[in-house]
C-alpha cells in the first residue's frame, strides 16, 4: 500500500447543495500538497470529511487502505491524522505549556488522572515551545497570546500530536511576512517524515512551498500539478478571475495570483 | 513594615485550614443546637455544589437536574433509617396506611447498613452515569442538555410523588425518630456528630474535586468546556470525560442528599422540585464558577442568608436571591471568590480613599509604568496575579 490518503468519488450534500462533488484525490507518504480554490470551493468541507466531522453522502475515504467513513473524530485523530483549524483554536484558559501537554500524549481520562507526563513527553513539549518561539510565554494563558503566537501554538499542538498526516488550514492567515516565511520553512522541513496537506489563500506562500498544487472548484478537483502549470491553466484563471473575455483589453493575463482572498476578486 | 505584622510562614501557608479546624471545634460549643444544625445542613449542600461546579464551572455542563441524585442519596439513607429501628417482622408505619403487608423487594437490601453506605453514592452515580452516557454520546449539549436534565428531574419528581405504596409518595420518609447506635437521629448529640461528619466529608469532597481539576485531567475538562470539537480532533473522546465527571457529580450529590436528609429529619420528593436544583446553580454562580471554594462558600452563605432573612422578612427572600443572581451575572461574572482573587476588595477600599497596601517599600509594584512592564512580561490575565489589593 503506497497511498497514504485516498478520497474516491466523495460527494457531500447539505440539503441538496453539493459542497463536494465527486472529489478524487490521493496523497503519497511524505508528500507536501497545497490545496487552493476560491471561497466556497469546499476546502474546509474536504478537511471535515477526512477528519470525520462530516460524513460523505457518497464515496469513500481511505487512510492507509482503511476506510474512515463512520469512524468518530477522536479515533481518526488517533490513527494519525492531525488538523489545524482556519482560525487558531487553542484552549484560551490554559497556559501555552498546558495546551501542548494536552496534545502530546495519553488520551484516556485514567491516563490523565493517574499517570503523569513522562520525561520524553515533557522534553517534547519544551522542545516544541522552543521551535515555535513560545518558551518565554509558556506560562501565559493562551487567550492572551497575539494572533501570530496562537497560530504558532496551534501548529505546535499539531506537531505534539505527532500525526502522520497533517491537515493545515490557512496556517499563515493574519501572520506578518517574516512569520509567514518561518511557517513555510517549518512546513517544508516536516515534509518527508510527515505527509502534509496545506490549504492556503496566500499564493506567494504556496509558491514558496514548492509543492504540487490541487485546485478545488465547486467541490471538484479542477486540476493538479506544479504551481506554474496550475497558474497557466485557463480554467484556473477563469474560476479565480472570471472569464478571460471579461478582462479589459490591454491588461495582460495575470502572471501570478493575488495575495488576497479570492472572494474580493470574484465577479 | 513592622516585622510583627507578618505572621509566621506556617500560618500564612495553612491559614484556611487552621481557620476551618478552629471553626469546626469551636462552633459546636458556641452555636445553639438549632444554628449548628442549620450550618451542618448548609455545609452538606456545599458537597452537591462542588459537583455542580465540577460539571458546570469546569466542564461547561449546566445541569438543572442535580436534585435527582441528591434525592436518591437521601432516599437510600431514609429507607435504611425507616427499617433500622424496627422489630423483626414489623413494617415502616406508612405502609399500613396503603394496605401494604409485606416489604417491597427493593427495600430489602436497605436493611443492611453496609449496603446503604454504598448505595448512597453508587445508586446516584449509576443513574448519572447512564443518563450522562446516553446524553453525551448523542452530543446533546448547551441549553438542550439543561432542558433535558430538567425534564429528567420532573420525571423523577412525579414518579416519586405518585408512589405512595412504595416510598410514601409526597409525604416522604422521616428520619428523626430512627435510632442509630441506640441514639435518636434527631437528638442534639447525634446532630453534633453529624455536623463533624459533614465537615469531614465536605473537606474530602473538596480535596477530591481539587485533585480532579488541578492536573491534566482538569485541563482536559476546561478544554472540553472551551472547545470540545478541538478536543475530538486532538484524539480525545469528550464523551468519556463528561460521563465520568457527571458520574462523580452524581455521587457527590447523593452523599450531600444523605447528609442533608439526616440533618433536616425528612426526605421527600420536594428535594427533586425544580427550583431547588436551580438554586444549586445559583449558589455556584454567586460563590464563583470554576473555583471550588466558591461552590462551598456560595452554598453556605446563600442558605444562611436565606434562613436569616426568611426568619425576619419571610416574603423577601426570593427578591434577594434574584437580586444576587442578577448582581453576579452583570457585575461579578466570576462570583465572590473570583472577585476576591482579582483584587475586588482593594478596589472597593480604594474607592473610599484607602490606598492599596504595597509589598515593596516605595510602592514600586504599584507604579503605573512598572505595572505596565509587569503586564507585558507576565501577560494581561494570568489568573493568580491580582494587582496587590487582594492580599
Amino acid at each position: 500500500m503506497t497511498t497514504l490518503l485516498e478520497l474516491r468519488g466523495v460527494s457531500v450534500s447539505f440539503d441538496g447543495f453539493l459542497a463536494l462533488n465527486d472529489l478524487n484525490l490521493s496523497l503519497q507518504p511524505g508528500e507536501l500538497r497545497a490545496v487552493i480554490g476560491p471561497n466556497g470551493a469546499g476546502k474546509t468541507t474536504f478537511l471535515d470529511v477526512i477528519t470525520g466531522k462530516v460524513r460523505p453522502t457518497q464515496g469513500d475515504v481511505f487512510f492507509r487502505g482503511r476506510s474512515l467513513v463512520g469512524t468518530s473524530e477522536h479515533r481518526i485523530a488517533r490513527l494519525g491524522i492531525g488538523r489545524k483549524f482556519q482560525t487558531p483554536r487553542v484552549y484560551q484558559n490554559l497556559t501555552a505549556r498546558r495546551n501542548l501537554e494536552l496534545a502530546v500524549s495519553h488520551r484516556s481520562p485514567f491516563d490523565l488522572l493517574f499517570r503523569g507526563l513522562d520525561g520524553s513527553s515533557q522534553d517534547r513539549v519544551a522542545h516544541l515551545l522552543k521551535v515555535v518561539g513560545l518558551a518565554p510565554q509558556a506560562q501565559q494563558l493562551a487567550g492572551g497570546l497575539s494572533h501570530g503566537q496562537k497560530q504558532w501554538l496551534e501548529i505546535a499542538m499539531l506537531l505534539a500530536q505527532d500525526p502522520d498526516l497533517l491537515l493545515v488550514d490557512e496556517p499563515v492567515a493574519g501572520l506578518s511576512d517574516e512569520e509567514t516565511e518561518r511557517t513555510g520553512e517549518l512546513l517544508r522541513s516536516l515534509a518527508g517524515d510527515h505527509t502534509l496537506l496545506v490549504i492556503e489563500h496566500d499564493m506567494e506562500f504556496i509558491r514558496n512551498l514548492d509543492s504540487s498544487v490541487t485546485v478545488l472548484h465547486e467541490g471538484h478537483v479542477l486540476c493538479e500539478g506544479s504551481m506554474e502549470a496550475v497558474q497557466s491553466d485557463p480554467r484556473v484563471i477563469e474560476v479565480y478571475l472570471g472569464v478571460e473575455d471579461d478582462l479589459e483589453p490591454g491588461i495582460a493575463p495575470p502572471s501570478s495570483f493575488p495575495d488576497r482572498p479570492s472572494s474580493e476578486l470574484q465577479p | 513594615m513592622p516585622v510583627s505584622a507578618t505572621p509566621p510562614a506556617f500560618v500564612r501557608r495553612w491559614w484556611p485550614w487552621i481557620l476551618i479546624v478552629a471553626a469546626t471545634l469551636i462552633l459546636p460549643v458556641i452555636l445553639p443546637p438549632f444554628r449548628l444544625n442549620l450550618l451542618g445542613r448548609f455545609l452538606s449542600l456545599g458537597i452537591v455544589a462542588l459537583g455542580v461546579d465540577l460539571i458546570w464551572g469546569y466542564t461547561g455542563l449546566l445541569s438543572l437536574g442535580q436534585g435527582i441524585f441528591f434525592a436518591l442519596g437521601g432516599y437510600a439513607l431514609g429507607m435504611h433509617l425507616s427499617l433500622n429501628s424496627l422489630e423483626p417482622g414489623q413494617l415502616p408505619e406508612f405502609f399500613g396506611l396503603y394496605g401494604v403487608n409485606s416489604l417491597p423487594a427493593f427495600w430489602q437490601p436497605f436493611s443492611s447498613p453496609l449496603f446503604t453506605l454504598v448505595a448512597i453514592w453508587v445508586i446516584p452515580a449509576l443513574v448519572a452515569g447512564i443518563l450522562g452516557f446516553l446524553v453525551f454520546r448523542n452530543r446533546i449539549k448547551g441549553v438542550y442538555f439543561s432542558i433535558l436534565t430538567q425534564a429528567a428531574l420532573l420525571v423523577f419528581f412525579n414518579f416519586f410523588n405518585g408512589q405512595q405504596k412504595l416510598i410514601n409518595g409526597t409525604n416522604g420518609l422521616k428520619t428523626d425518630t430512627a435510632k442509630v447506635f441506640g441514639e435518636l437521629v434527631g437528638s442534639d448529640a447525634m446532630q453534633r456528630n453529624l455536623f463533624w461528619l459533614t465537615v469531614l466529608l465536605v473537606i474530602a469532597a473538596f480535596l477530591l474535586c481539587r485533585w480532579l481539576t488541578s492536573g491534566r485531567f482538569g485541563d482536559a475538562l476546561v478544554a472540553i468546556r472551551d472547545d470540545e470539537p478541538r478536543m475530538r480532533f486532538t484524539g480525545y473522546n469528550p464523551t468519556a470525560y463528561k460521563t465520568l465527571v457527571f458520574t462523580v457529580a452524581g455521587a457527590l450529590a447523593g452523599i450531600s442528599g444523605a447528609l442533608y436528609t439526616v440533618q433536616s429529619g425528612i426526605i421527600s420528593p420536594q428535594f427533586m422540585a425544580v427550583p431547588f436544583s436551580i438554586e444549586m446553580v445559583i449558589w455556584v454562580a454567586v460563590g464563583g464558577r470554576g473555583t471550588l471554594l466558591g461552590a462551598v462558600l456560595g452554598a453556605v452563605l446563600i442558605n444562611y442568608a436565606k434562613s436569616l432573612i426568611s426568619e425576619q422578612l419571610p416574603e423577601t427572600w426570593l427578591f434577594v436571591q434574584g437580586a444576587l443572581f442578577l448582581l453576579v451575572v452583570t457585575a461579578l461574572p466570576d462570583g465572590l471568590v473570583g472577585w476576591w482573587r482579582q483584587g475586588g476588595p482593594g478596589q472597593i477600599l480604594a474607592m473610599f480613599g484607602w490606598p492599596p497596601r504595597s509589598a515593596t517599600y516605595p510602592g514600586l509594584d504599584l507604579d503605573p509604568s512598572m505595572l505596565a512592564e509587569r503586564e507585558a512580561l507576565e501577560g494581561p490575565s494570568s489568573p493568580d496575579s491580582g494587582t496587590g489589593g487582594g492580599r
